[in-house]
């Protein structure tokens, strides 16, 4: 009987050291960044679906496989897939003459049948791209010899080449990745024809992102990058500290994973640098308009959290001075953007009389405010990864409670939110806008999208007239028309308080010393890592 | 003892199908229409109450109760648990692998737990009373009140920080294991120390004992027999010990990054997607229920006794 | 009475219960305790040190530590009392009855028992705040629903040796009515085992509910509470360990206590418990106490 207890027991250990060896001889490499052209940086999700035409999947991984057909630069447009375009008279018809010298990474040809192919995928699929107008606007893509084709669009349409140019969904992926003819069920592998390819994935583990050695544009220097999935924080810190990453950036969600402080006393230590980009978008607070039963639908009281915020202090206090206060929806170096809108600084007395006017009022003895049967309660979602999202929340709401307004915070994963957002189950919560790239057009086309903020918008007393006029400034083709119909459009949402901005917020990258070429882009969401080199 | 096999599974199987009846079940705890999850899930942004019951047709859940739950039990059987709300994929794709890298960190630390609490609970036992008695026991008490995370944090800051000796998360390779384990083992081995060095005491006053130091039997042959008899409470104890474990690993999981159940769930949760909680639960309600069977039937095989019962 | 006197006598009992009953009043009286408003944001604070004024420092947002943390034990300490209770409370009376009447109650409530009990406990709390949502009450609501059966499996158990004692059946013989026989003859004497089976429970409740705080699935912001003081401080780990300390001890010293007098009201229920040939019975029952009342958070 003895033996039996000895075998038993010495059979689960024997079966947990053999199962804990499993996977130690596949995994071991990762662990050491040592070898010299490599990057380990760390994520707060895993890469997820890396199926181009849907959204789960990680923007700055997707950013490395596929490719546009042309580019967004500080410039302007630049080519990429597409060497150069034409465009009709009309506006309605767009032909691009592509690269001859692109394959896919299985080998296969990009060619016009791939384009055509690959944007039929994303159009038979319109209902999820609805936040992206041109996806409602083109008609057919049609195939003029090997190395051309045409789009055309039902009406002119201005930001055209601006939404082609974005990382997803018009990318291409080697059609034969496609299940049942297109990619809307998913897809059998992820071949696009960008600088890297997916090599490994472990779900939740690791990614293994290899350069692609017959890269149109040449090979990258760097020849390796792995995205490491870490909890945001003290975890990634540590790793960073000891060398089992040597990559952070603010990630696609606008997560700024590690404190501010910290990564000054581990940039102190001279392993590492710091590059921040110049401000790229504008954190704010988003408020559902559309929400009739809920405080949140009175324009006063979204005025009053705007005049309830201390910008100055979430700029010096929890951003350390990174993020400048934001007072509108857009800064002023933003396309269109340079309107005069009304000020609204910090200010609880202002907030206070606001609200006393509206008839929110203050019983005696009371802490909080009521009209009627209703109660001054809001809800407000923050992205439980982000520590200074929780940190500002929780300012705000102190701030806010002053005045006798309750706000009450809910940490949520970031997906869960994007659903809250889309079906407007939801008072407050935490955004941002779209990035250099996408702003202001996509951003305002974003307003019309119920997958964006449509219900953010719908519930304000002029709605009808703001959509008529995002529809008009989309097709208009002179600068003034837009220019002016922007002007409204902004002194619109601004008035009415939907969106509420706080700072202006950046890309913040820590990379090793040694690591040169290290560049943005002008979208927030992705890094060039093909330019980047040790 | 074949009687007693068939019995026990009998008891097992309708203990399992009565359990996921009731994890069934939990979707009507949700105070959220499970067709309109359904439809958030996909993204699909304006919602009528059209789209709603159109979805319920096409999903099943217009049918009787009973239907649907015979259905969603037959898919499960298959392992096929659904989709995820959040990322659409297959359930099992994610608890699969989940499932393993919790067993293998769940196995590593109840060997660790069984090894420590053995060694230390027979000396202990042995030497009633003097000071390494009282100061493994001490110690033990005092890591068995601090809370997981707090212990971890710990861990990582003396080992991986001040020492530089091991890896801070992740499961990278056979090093990963050390610090999660230890964590677990150090938490746990107070409980299971406690009880065996209580049955070994009580072991101690037994009679046979009086009557084999009576008879000159040397002392190394009655500790060895002491061990035996208290090491048969132990199998079970120690059998149940890696379900309650693979239960409760969340908090050090998410600490140390682990790429399994723990923090699955908690992703899960704070997601609201339910498929994988559902699932979740099912998958360790039935661990649970397989391993109270094994220990059982150990307990039975040790013990003809214990056949009896039932 | 003889079991107060029996763990008066023993002085780290004595010391625990000093204890846990010193942060029981601290929670009830928080108010009047705590030297500024836990809420009370003040940036210039921001992670300022310990002064006269604040004697823990100041958080984050500037907050008081030493005020957040007498607050805390509201949801630390006596909420998790309160779930205990609650679990005990509704536990305790489906016992008696399974135990006291038996036959067909006994056999349908004991199966429901068996169907609860094989969750694993923690799984289930961990399902049900999933299901329900985060935040302070589906957490307890979860920790009662998740422990009740439990409780009811072992006060049933101790109930039933006291029914087959000889004056309940000669209470019975002489007409007794049930009711009176288990006020004033069975309640009594369950009573100090119901506080055993509790109290082994109390520690490890309190250290779950602070792990899902700390997990962000419990007390939602901006409430103190221990288990998500300790998340918050561990975000600053490496430049502010301090921070990690206030309740981190606190958290150890309740648990500490909670175990001492558990311990405590076991060995002065039955002070031979450990020496001598015990009792199969109650053996059986502190056994199984400890190993499902004990999983660690």
């Amino acid at each position: 009987m003895r033996r039996t207890m000895f075998k038993l027991l010495s059979a689960v250990v024997l079966l947990a050291v053999l199962l804990a060896g499993c996977n130690g001889g596949a995994a071991e490499k990762s662990e050491s960044t040592g070898s010299a052209q490599e990057l380990v940086y760390a994520t707060a999700k895993d890469i997820n679906d890396m199926n181009p035409h849907l959204y789960p999947g990680s923007m700055p991984a997707q950013g490395m496989v596929y490719e546009s057909l042309v580019e967004h630069t500080k410039e302007g447009i630049k080519p990429l897939l597409a060497e150069s375009w034409d465009i009709s008279e009309d506006g309605k018809e767009y032909t691009f003459r592509l690269r001859r010298d692109v394959t896919f990474h299985d080998g296969e040809p990009f060619n016009a049948e791939a384009v055509k192919k690959n944007i039929e995928a994303v159009q038979s699929n319109a209902g999820k791209h609805s936040w992206i107008k041109l996806s409602t606007k083109l008609l057919s893509c049609d195939i003029v010899d090997d190395y051309t084709v045409k789009l055309v669009l039902s009406e002119a349409y201005y930001p055209t080449l601006v939404e082609l140019s974005m990382t997803r969904p018009y990318v291409f992926i080697s059609p034969k990745d496609f299940i049942n003819g297109g990619t809307k069920d998913g897809v059998n592998g992820y071949n696009g024809t960008g600088p890297y390819k997916l090599t490994e994935h472990k779900i939740d583990q690791y990614a293994v992102f290899e350069a692609n050695e017959n890269y149109w544009g040449g090979a990258p220097k760097l020849k390796k990058v792995i995205s490491k999935v870490l909890p945001a924080g003290e975890t990634t810190l540590l790793a960073l500290q000891k060398g089992e990453i040597n990559f952070v950036f603010t990630d696609d969600r606008g997560t700024d994973s590690i404190d501010v402080e910290a990564i000054n006393k581990l940039a102190a230590s001279g392993k590492y640098q710091i590059i921040r980009s110049e401000p790229m978008n504008t954190k704010m607070i988003v408020a559902n308009s559309s929400r009739t039963d809920s405080p949140v639908h009175d324009t006063a009281v979204r005025e009053a959290i705007w005049y309830s915020i201390d910008r100055d202090t979430i700029s010096k206090q929890i951003f350390d001075g990174t993020e400048k206060p934001a007072n509108t929806l857009f800064s002023s170096n933003v396309n269109y953007a340079n309107v005069e809108l009304k000020q609204r600084d910090y200010d609880l007395n202002a907030a206070a009389a606001r609200l006393e006017e509206a008839g929110w009022i203050l019983e005696k003895g009371s802490e909080l405010r009521t009209k009627g049967e209703a109660q001054l309660t809001l809800k407000l979602y923050y992205d439980v990864n982000s520590s200074s999202q929780k940190t500002q929340a929780e300012f705000i709401q102190s701030a806010l409670k002053k005045i006798g307004v309750q706000l009450q915070l809910l940490g949520e994963e970031a997906a869960s939110i994007a659903n809250r957002r889309s079906t407007g189950d939801y008072d407050l919560l935490f955004n941002q806008t779209w990035g250099l790239a996408y702003d202001p057009q996509s951003t305002i086309a974003g307003f019309t999208s119920e997958a964006s903020y449509y219900h953010t918008t719908s519930g304000i007393a002029q709605a009808e007239e703001l959509y008529k006029k995002i529809d008009q400034v989309m097709v208009s083709a002179d600068e003034a028309t837009r220019k002016s119909l922007y002007a409204e459009i902004l002194t619109l949402v601004h008035d009415e308080a939907v969106f509420i901005p706080i700072t202006n917020g950046n890309i913040t990258v820590v990379a090793p010393t040694s690591l040169q070429g290290i560049s943005f882009k002008q979208t927030q969401f992705e890094l060039p890592f093909e330019q980047m080199h040790y | 003892m074949g009687a007693y096999i068939i019995k026990r599974a009998i008891i097992s199987v309708s203990l399992l199908a009565i359990i996921s009846f009731v994890t069934y079940g939990l979707n009507f705890l949700s105070p959220l229409e499970p067709a309109q999850l359904v439809l958030q899930a996909q993204g699909v942004p304006n919602i009528t109450v059209e789209l709603i019951a159109e979805t319920k047709a096409s999903l099943g859940m217009d049918q009787p109760f009973l239907v649907q739950y015979f259905d969603w039990l037959t898919s499960c059987l298959q392992l096929n648990f659904g989709n995820s709300y959040v990322s659409g994929k297959p359930v099992w794709s994610l608890l699969g692998p989940a499932l393993l890298h919790t067993l293998q960190l769940t196995l590593v630390s109840v060997a660790g737990i069984i090894l420590l609490s053995i060694g230390f609970g027979v000396i202990c036992a042995l030497r009633e009373g003097d000071l390494l008695d009282k100061s493994v026991r001490g110690v033990l008490f005092v890591l068995a009140s601090m809370p997981a995370y707090l212990l971890a944090t710990l861990m990582i800051w003396y080992f991986s920080v001040q020492l530089d000796l091991l890896p801070t998360s992740g499961m990278t390779s056979y090093r990963s294991y050390l610090l999660p384990a230890l964590v677990i083992t150090l938490n746990y081995a107070g409980i299971y120390f406690r009880i065996i060095r209580s049955s070994m005491l009580s072991q101690l006053n037994e009679d046979y004992v009086l009557y084999g130091r009576a008879c000159g039997l040397p002392e190394r042959t009655i500790t060895l027999h002491i061990l035996r008899n208290s090491l048969q409470v132990a199998v079970s104890v120690f059998c149940m010990a890696i379900p309650t474990i693979l239960g409760s690993t969340v908090v050090v999981e998410n600490i140390f990054a682990w790429p399994g159940l723990g923090t699955l769930t908690v992703n899960s949760i704070l997601g609201r997607d339910f498929p994988i909680i559902q699932a979740y639960v099912l998958v360790l309600a039935a661990a649970f229920v397989l391993f109270n069977m094994l220990s059982d039937l150990l307990g039975a095989a040790l013990n003809p006794k214990l056949r009896k019962e039932l | 009475m003889n079991l107060i006197k029996n763990m008066w006598k023993d002085k780290l009992a004595a010391l625990s219960l000093t204890v846990i009953a010193a942060i029981v009043l601290a929670g009830v009286f928080a108010p009047w305790l705590a030297p500024h408003d836990p809420h009370e944001v003040d940036m210039e604070l921001r992670y300022a040190a310990p002064s006269w004024a604040y004697l823990l420092g100041n958080d984050h947002l500037g907050r008081c530590i030493m005020s957040r943390l007498i607050y805390g034990i509201r949801p630390s300490v006596l909420w998790v009392l309160a779930a205990l209770a609650a679990s005990v409370g509704f536990g305790g009376i489906l016992g008696l009855i399974a135990g006291y009447f038996r036959g067909i109650t006994d056999a349908c409530l004991m199966r429901v028992c068996d169907v609860m009990l094989s969750f694993p406990g923690y799984v289930m709390s961990l399902a049900i705040v999933g299901i329900l949502g985060p935040g302070l009450e589906n957490m307890m609501i979860a920790f009662v629903l998740a422990k009740w059966a439990w409780f009811a499996r072992m006060i049933r158990t101790s109930v039933m040796q006291y029914a087959e004692s000889d004056y309940v059946k000669f209470s019975k013989a002489i007409g007794v009515s049930d009711t009176r026989i288990i006020m004033k003859q069975i309640v009594p004497v369950a009573l100090p085992d119901i506080a055993v089976v509790s109290s082994s429970s109390f520690a490890s409740m309190i250290l779950q509910i602070s792990g899902f705080s700390f997990l962000g699935l419990g007390v939602q912001a901006p409430h103190a509470e221990w288990g998500m003081m300790l998340n918050e401080a561990r975000s600053v780990m490496f430049s502010r360990p301090e921070l990690m300390l206030a309740p981190g001890l606190a958290i150890v010293i309740v648990v500490m206590a909670v175990n001492f007098l558990s311990d405590a009201l076991q060995a002065a229920l039955d002070p031979k418990l450990l020496r001598s040939k015990p009792q199969p019975q109650r053996q059986e029952f502190s056994r199984t106490a400890k190993l499902r009342g004990e999983e660690v958070a």
